[in-house]
């Protein structure tokens, strides 16, 4: 029956006072985790912002880090596929936002209804993109098929 | 006709679903109130009769997919007449409202499997267990059946057969178009890859299986049956789960890096974090119930960590569904957000409200001895994983949380996600060595340091023969060094278990190995787990700190030079398929001037007959070594000259990726296999709960 009612490592607890230890212990690494998330939050946080939000702001906003969000000029895609430069304008209302990019042209780019770009808006009002995320009409799918 | 019959049939299986599960709730809550034996076996025919209509619904709406029933909208979306039949069936998990049938129906049949498995045993728990899963099944069959946009048209639909009333379901799979298309619009092409078929159901799997721990963990706090008892019934069922959430990983790193073409496989996006929070806290809780099987500790943070993995599996099916966080998977808004986030708020309030009513059963049995001891590594490692999770939920769920409090919108990206969660990862693969030199209770600072002498050398050496080869970076001789460390300890585990067993049963090497691991499968299962991590890690490490990239645009003849390789352009090659059109750059590789093969990447032309849906894509041709992959992308081509512009990346050590994840697969159906010293003990301590309950 003993090892059933008690196996080897059930012996009796060994009280040493040691339960602030462990409390202590688990803090300091719950802080340490908790600062070096909030202080990487601090220095990586960018603004997300439309484009009307980008244009009231523009002059405290050149060549800060931010990621924006706007419907694509479809008619303004340009991409030059020896040297990977791709060019597009962003429209919003009547805001127009150049945007310039240097890679890969996104296979989804010609489905895309809008466009998230990150990068740095140029003393030039050009958008230099780091990187493009295109926004499909509906997840994958595209409109009702047609009769 | 037929397509209008089998839609009204699919719909009324799921709503009469609905029904039973409400009905097998309240009958099993009612038989265990008034020991009713007779009610409770109605209870459980019910969730047996939901697995059957649901695989009902399943097969009507597969049947459509695969004959083209078109006036189905769902079938209209995701199919056409042209795409493969792979990817038809797969369109089942394409897309939103099928999605959500197929979680229904995986839990319907894992249910119907748990019910089976425990027809004679936990008769207290398992009427619990039916309302917790019933309750589950219930809310995806609502979404399907009653459940309507709250900012359009009210939360319920009451009258489902009035006209038109279908319409306004959030997820409905069996929605009908008023008029028959001629062809659907097809799976977006980025989703036809073999990973992409592959991917969402071993995620999925892993998100369902975890219902069943949480089942089980709210029944327990339900009865006060708080031993391991629930623990280890449920043992298996997470092991499952963890696995295919582990799959799950793997396959849409996979599918990443091969679909996605630009080189990599995690990029911190809002849906990839959103499959590797639950991970981590189901991996947290792997190791925490060891402590509360040995020790009859860690009772109210186990229950924490089931009920924490269960939410984050929800808030994942959630993220990847809805469209709440912009993400590349570029999922769009959709009216299911109020439903699933009601659904998480309640199933936190019923889990805090039991958890502090039942405090007073959740003692602790026994003490923690010593800050040296297994137990602390545990609950170091248990911090950490824990810590990672919710860093990265911080980081994936800030910008809503901050546009709803400032109404400014403030968002993180990769860089984020790497800074934080470097560190944290070292730590964790620091631990991984150092942990299987502890013992448990309380291990000797001196026995500690004369076992960790030859790792602590082995790591040294290593870094130090790196730097020798013009490794320069700390991170990456820290890194390499702890990946050293690492192996060398497991390597001692094995080395020793073999030699004694040599010594005992006077067996050869191998087959002294091989029952080493077979005469204790749930820890060294666990030890192969964390070799492929340490492989894992390795790859990451060499492909995220060292790959280099070059591009040119090449005319047929000319080569452009990577490191040791050489391409040479021997120009386009354009050809049609089933379903699209293929336009190949033919590249010769030489390695150091000696041909060793050639690499076709395309660009695949998908034509829809909706225009809007027509899309190429992006098929990227590797070739792999054990040191590194030639990663080669077709960025742009002009057919008139038969140029092409190619982009060539080499990533070190990528493999090591793919090896690592499948020998953590390897190791986690070791541990889960059956184990004749589990059963043993999940008996005994059945009979020490019935004996503390006498």
């Amino acid at each position: 029956m003993s090892s059933i009612a008690a196996p080897a490592e059930r012996g009796a607890a060994v009280t040493t006072g040691g339960r602030w230890k462990f409390f202590i212990g688990g803090l300091l690494i719950l802080g340490a985790i908790a600062y070096v998330t909030l202080s990487s939050f601090q220095t990586n946080a960018i603004y997300y912002l439309t484009l009307k939000e980008l244009n009231t702001q523009r002059g405290s906003l050149i060549n800060q880090p931010v990621r924006i969000n706007a419907p694509l000029d479809k008619s303004s895609i340009q991409f030059d596929d020896k040297t990977l430069l791709l060019k597009f304008n962003l429209k919003e209302d009547n805001l127009v936002l150049p945007v310039v990019y240097k890679g890969v042209k996104p296979d989804t780019l010609e489905q895309g209804e809008s466009v998230v770009a990150e990068g740095k808006l140029g003393p030039n009002g050009v958008f230099q993109a780091s990187t493009l995320l295109v926004k499909c009409p509906s997840k994958y799918e595209a409109g009702t098929p047609a009769k | 006709m037929a397509d209008l019959v089998m839609a009204e049939l699919g719909y009324a299986s799921l709503l009469t679903s609905f029904f039973l599960t409400i009905y097998a709730a309240g009958a099993a809550f009612f038989a265990a109130r008034r020991q009713a034996p007779a009610l409770y076996a109605s209870a459980r025919n019910a969730i047996y009769v939901v697995a059957a209509l649901t695989t009902l619904a399943v097969g009507i709406l597969e049947w459509a997919l695969i004959t083209h029933q078109f006036r189905l909208e769902y079938v209209a979306l995701q199919t056409s007449r042209a795409q493969p039949l792979l990817y038809n069936v797969s369109a089942l998990w394409g897309g939103q409202e099928g999605s959500l049938l197929f979680w229904a129906w995986l839990l319907a049949v894992f249910a119907s499997v748990v019910l089976m498995q425990n027809r004679d045993k936990n008769q207290d728990l398992m009427p619990y267990v039916i309302i917790g899963l019933a309750i589950a099944q219930g809310f995806f069959l609502a979404l399907m059946t009653i459940a309507t946009d709250p900012a359009q048209s009210g939360f319920f639909l009451l009258t489902p057969y009035a006209k038109d009333a279908l319409n306004a379901l959030v997820g409905n799979p069996f929605r009908l178009l008023d008029f028959t298309p001629r062809d659907g619009n097809g799976l977006n092409p980025l989703l036809q890859n073999p990973g992409m078929f592959i991917h969402p159901v071993t995620q999925y799997l892993g998100y369902v299986a975890f219902t069943v721990p949480f089942a089980f963990a709210m029944a327990a706090l339900f009865t006060r049956r708080l031993s391991d008892v629930w623990i280890r019934t449920t043992r298996r069922w997470t092991l499952v789960a963890w696995l295919f959430l582990s799959l799950g990983l793997l396959f849409g790193m996979q599918w990443a890096y091969m679909e996605l073409g630009w080189g990599g496989y995690w990029g911190w996006d809002a849906v990839e974090n959103a499959s590797l929070m639950p991970w981590l806290t189901a991996t947290a809780y792997l190791h925490s119930v060891m402590i509360q099987e040995r020790r009859g500790m860690l009772k109210v943070w186990n229950l924490v960590l089931v009920m924490l993995t269960f939410c984050l599996s929800i808030l994942g099916t959630f993220i990847t569904r809805s469209g709440v966080i912009q993400s590349v998977h570029a999922f769009g808004v959709s009216s299911l957000g109020p439903w699933f986030l009601a659904f998480l708020g309640v199933t936190l309030l019923s889990f805090l409200y039991l958890l502090f009513n039942r405090m007073s059963d959740l003692k602790e049995e026994n003490e923690l001895d010593s800050l040296l001891s297994r137990e602390s590594s545990f609950l170091l490692n248990n911090l950490i994983l824990v810590g990672a999770a919710f860093a990265t939920l911080w980081g994936t769920i800030f910008p809503m949380v901050s546009e709803a409090v400032t109404g400014k919108k403030v968002t993180v990206g990769a860089p984020f996600f790497n800074q934080v969660n470097g560190p944290i990862f070292f730590a964790l693969i620091v631990l991984i060595g150092i942990c299987p030199l502890i013992g448990w209770r309380r291990a000797t600072p001196e026995n500690l340091a004369r076992n960790f002498l030859l790792p602590m050398g082995v790591s040294i050496a290593t870094a130090i023969g790196l730097f020798a080869m013009g490794v320069r970076e700390w991170y990456g001789l820290l890194t390499f060094g702890a990946v050293a460390l690492v192996l060398v300890t497991i390597g001692m585990e094995f080395y020793r278990g073999v030699i004694a067993r040599m010594r005992q049963h006077a067996e050869n090497p191998l087959v002294a190995l091989v029952q080493l691991v077979a005469s204790n499968r749930r820890r060294y299962g666990g030890y192969i787990v964390h070799i492929g991590v340490i492989l894992a890690v390795a790859g990451i490490a060499g492909s995220s700190f060292y790959p280099v990239e070059t591009q040119a645009n090449l005319k047929p003849g000319e080569t452009m030079q990577l490191k040791q390789y050489s391409l040479q352009y021997d120009g386009l090659q354009i050809y049609p398929t089933e379903n699209h059109q293929v336009i190949a750059a033919r590249l010769t590789i030489l390695e150091n001037g000696a041909r060793v093969g050639t690499l076709a990447p395309e660009k695949d032309f998908y034509e829809s007959p909706n225009s809007d849906a027509s899309q190429w894509t992006t098929e990227v041709a590797v070739r792999t070594t054990a040191l590194e992959d030639l990663y080669v992308i077709l960025a742009g081509f002009d057919a008139k000259a038969n140029t092409a512009t190619v982009k060539v990346i080499v990533n070190p050590l990528l493999v090591w990726l793919w090896i690592g994840f499948a020998t953590l697969v390897a190791g986690t159906v070791i541990a889960a296999l059956p184990d004749p010293r589990e059963a043993r003990a999940t008996i005994r301590s059945r009979v020490r709960e019935a004996l503390a309950r006498a």
